[in-house]
């Protein structure tokens, strides 16, 4: 999830919520639509979303860089071995490539895609603070809003850490540049002190944590971070409801 | 007692897997709207002290406390650390763990104490502008508290520190990095605070400083109080040196002065003071 | 043992440069004081003296060679660094491994790694201490341990970054101590340093730093003496000075004794 401030877009102004339903809904009806059909159109406007929030370039890269390799891989399993296959629609000598098997890896395939594209564009347009504050004002425990943004911080702080520590050990003497040897070589004298004073930090960030009230009890939390939900994200999420609502209908019809 | 911010009474703590007590049988007050300052050599318990105050211990850390703290009346016992947070509060050394991990912005930072106690939007918004105005951190408000240098993430601490308005506030070595001049700015913030009111409990190895602020000095030596008094009381002591502790410089050069009677006969220990007796022995020699 | 900066630049992004072009010797073994606001550049600037950080464009020389020639490791057995945080340098189950640590990366020999041991422990006070667990030791014991460690390697330089943060009176006289003693061995001490009664006391040379250039560079008594140049780099004079100068003496004391003598003077 990215730390810093995204460009506003109309995307990036919804409610983080209303964006978790997307991902709920979308990748549920793709899901539970009887083909792969329902699941491409909403990856094709997806794109169309992308372009909104200005992450075009980036989503495409993900999609396909994630999707073509995916698809061969799935097409080349399925049709080729899936016990479904029963239409062959060709030989290719040493194994038949079946029409079902084929259907079967372009439904996962999509399904799998569907929930990237989601995932991927809730996670770009959203800042991290702002989805702990909007779970935690709808109620999820304030500890593990915690969990969630603390580990995303301590990942960074942990390699600006190592960076000192590699060169405290090369004023020690420790090669830390040269072959693989050399750097293996490295990295036992690296992680003593990373784990070393990890834990002093983590008691002192404790006592912090406490002083500043993170056990409080019987008090509803409330953030600086600003999470409105504002007439667009009241129509997406009826509008997402009514889809999935509709899409189970359809495929219900559709499977009788 | 009403008019007493703290009262120590006879408490000894020892940590859990360790055979020397960090403190033993200490008592001593601190009364409402004093500036405190306790001081010593290194791992005489000040520390453990200040940890105490804050309800650390024994909430936090584990160990075998006897005694009591009573903090405005109440004692720590009986209270949790965020129940004290509303009365005291803590600022120590080390500027980046005291950074809550949950904030990309020095302003959500300087919030998260006020978001624990369900602090409305509107008025977290206005505590927070003022604060970072008063610590001088505005220019950085968007910044990554993470991103920023020690002395700036310490400021940081500070405002996340005053912003929930305790009415006592312990510090811990507190400005050991920051420069100077720096500490000089952020003790004037401390002192005003302290004219409006505020308990200032202070441990510090910079006695230039705790002369120039304390109204009161206690000295800690292997976990026991050995000195207490005004600063003119304790850093004429004699015993002073025998506790690992130096005088200020402007108290050591009255008293060499004094000795060879080139001024009068009194203790100076701030630059004020110990200007002022030197200007009138010059005056004398005339 | 002399190091050489000509004309150094250095900023870890292009657009930002932190020092704007710092042309300093550093030579002979009288310990040297960088201060300097928090931000001037001091410890970016000595972390460019065994490689750590090499400049952007100009040199520094090492009894001649560029420090670019060669691996921060490789000039640790010449220049050595005590880093500010003891726990990033302190990794291993006690202090005298500690202690070898360094000593075996650079290849001294076992026996006078273990003669090295004895005298440096007794120099940082941590003899009883040689089997004890570095975690188990108090914020200043871990200082001093480290501080060993970086002279067990025996470098003709030693780089102190802000060694006083934290210290009682105690730390400050072994400390000032530890500097005698390397000073007396012929070796050139750096001390970065934001306790001015401690510069003024232990230091015969002090380099002030401030936006990333030298600002001041000479004796305690001339640097401290200019008020005016100080305040522009935000640096307030020892206490004894700061009252000498309150009450107008000519003379810059730093200690007792030069104020009672700098007041007799002043009566004349």
């Amino acid at each position: 999830m990215g730390s810093g401030e995204p460009v506003k877009s109309p995307i990036e102004k919804l409610n983080p919520l209303t964006k978790m339903l997307a991902i709920f809904c979308l990748g549920l009806a793709t899901l539970i639509y009887p083909n792969s059909w329902l699941g491409l159109g909403i990856v094709i406007v997806l794109f169309g979303v992308a372009g909104m929030a200005h992450i075009l370039k980036s989503f495409a890269k993900t999609i396909f860089g994630f999707g073509i390799p995916i698809s061969l891989m799935l097409f080349f399993i399925q049709g080729l071995y899936s016990p479904k296959n029963k239409t062959i629609i060709a030989d290719l000598g040493f194994a038949k490539l079946g029409e079902e098997g084929l259907l079967y890896a372009a439904k996962i395939v999509i399904t799998l895609l569907v929930f990237l594209a989601t995932f991927y564009i809730m996670n770009q347009t959203t800042y991290a603070g702002k989805m702990v504050a909007a779970l935690t004002s709808s109620g999820i425990n304030p500890q593990v809003g915690y969990l969630i943004l603390a580990s995303l911080n301590v990942v960074p702080q942990m390699h600006r850490r190592l960076d000192v520590i590699k060169e405290a050990q090369e004023a020690r003497g420790v090669e830390t540049t040269g072959g693989l040897w050399a750097r293996l070589k490295a990295y036992i004298p690296l992680m003593g002190p990373v784990v070393m004073s990890s834990l002093t930090d983590a008691q002192e960030r404790g006592m912090t944590l406490e002083t500043r009230g993170f056990a409080n009890t019987n008090v509803k939390r409330t953030s600086y971070i600003e999470v409105t939900t504002s007439k667009a994200d009241t129509y997406l999420r009826a509008g997402l409801i009514i889809f999935l609502v509709a899409v189970i209908i359809i495929s219900i019809l559709m499977r009788w | 007692m009403d008019d007493l911010a703290i009262e120590v009474k006879d408490l000894s703590f020892r940590y859990r897997q360790t055979t020397h007590a960090a403190l033993s049988h200490v008592s001593f007050s601190v009364p409402k709207g004093s500036f405190f300052c306790i001081i010593g050599g290194n791992g005489v318990g000040k520390s453990t002290l200040c940890n105490t105050f804050v309800g650390l211990i024994p909430h936090y850390f584990l160990g075998k406390m006897d005694g009591d703290v009573l903090v405005n009346g109440q004692s720590i016992i009986d209270q949790s650390i965020a129940d004290l947070s509303s009365q005291i509060g803590l600022v120590f050394q080390n500027p980046f763990n005291q950074l809550s991990y949950t904030a990309s912005t020095v302003a959500e930072e300087l919030a998260y104490g006020l978001g624990n106690r369900g602090v409305a939007r509107e008025e977290m918004v206005t505590k927070v502008e003022a604060v970072a105005k008063l610590m001088r951190i505005d220019q950085v408000f968007d910044q990554n508290p993470l991103d920023l240098s020690g002395g700036q993430a310490q400021r940081v601490a500070f405002g996340s520190t005053f912003i929930l308005e305790p009415k006592i506030l312990v510090l811990d070595e507190c400005t050991t990095q920051l420069d100077p001049m720096g500490a000089d700015e952020i003790f004037a913030i401390v002192k005003r605070l302290n004219n409006e009111g505020i308990t200032v409990i202070m441990v510090d190895h910079d006695m230039e400083r705790v002369a120039e602020y304390a109204d009161q000095v206690l000295v800690l030596a292997d976990g026991s109080p050995v000195l207490q008094g005004a600063p003119a009381e304790v850093f004429g002591d004699p015993r002073l040196a025998d506790f690992g502790v130096e005088p200020p410089d402007y108290a050591a050069v009255t008293q060499a002065l004094a000795k060879r009677q080139l001024i009068q006969d009194k203790l100076g220990v701030t630059k004020d003071q110990a200007a002022a007796l030197v200007k009138e022995g010059l005056n004398h020699a005339d | 043992m002399q190091i050489d900066l000509q004309d150094l630049h250095f900023g870890y992004r292009p657009e930002h440069e932190i020092l704007h072009g710092v042309d300093l010797t550093l030579a002979g073994t009288d310990p040297i004081a960088i201060i300097g606001q928090n931000g001037a550049g001091k410890t970016t600037l000595v972390k460019q003296f065994n490689g750590i950080l090499t400049p952007t464009s100009g040199h520094v020389l090492i009894d001649g060679q560029d420090v670019t020639t060669q691996t921060t490791a490789k000039w640790s057995s010449k220049v050595g660094y005590v880093f500010q945080n003891p726990n990033d340098q302190l990794f291993l189950d006690s202090v005298r491994k500690e202690f070898e640590f360094g000593p075996k990366r650079i290849g001294m020999s076992s026996a006078e790694i273990k003669q090295r041991v004895d005298q440096v422990a007794e120099l940082v006070e941590l003899t009883d201490d040689l089997d004890t667990h570095p975690f188990d030791l108090d914020d200043t014991q871990k200082k001093f341990c480290t501080i060993g460690a970086i002279i067990m390697m025996n470098p003709d330089v030693v780089v102190f970054d802000e060694p006083t943060c934290g210290q009682d009176v105690h730390g400050d006289h072994l400390l000032n101590h530890i500097i005698q003693h390397l000073t007396a061995e012929g070796k050139l001490c750096v001390t970065i340093s934001h306790d001015m009664k401690f510069v003024s006391q232990n230091f015969k040379r002090v380099i002030v730093m401030s936006q990333g250039a030298v600002q001041l560079d000479g004796t305690p008594e001339d640097v401290f003496s200019q008020t005016a140049t100080l305040k522009t780099c935000f640096i307030t004079p020892p206490p004894l000075t700061q009252l000498a100068q309150t009450v107008g003496f000519t003379a810059t004391p730093f200690t007792t004794d030069a104020f009672v003598r700098a007041f007799e003077e002043e009566r004349k």
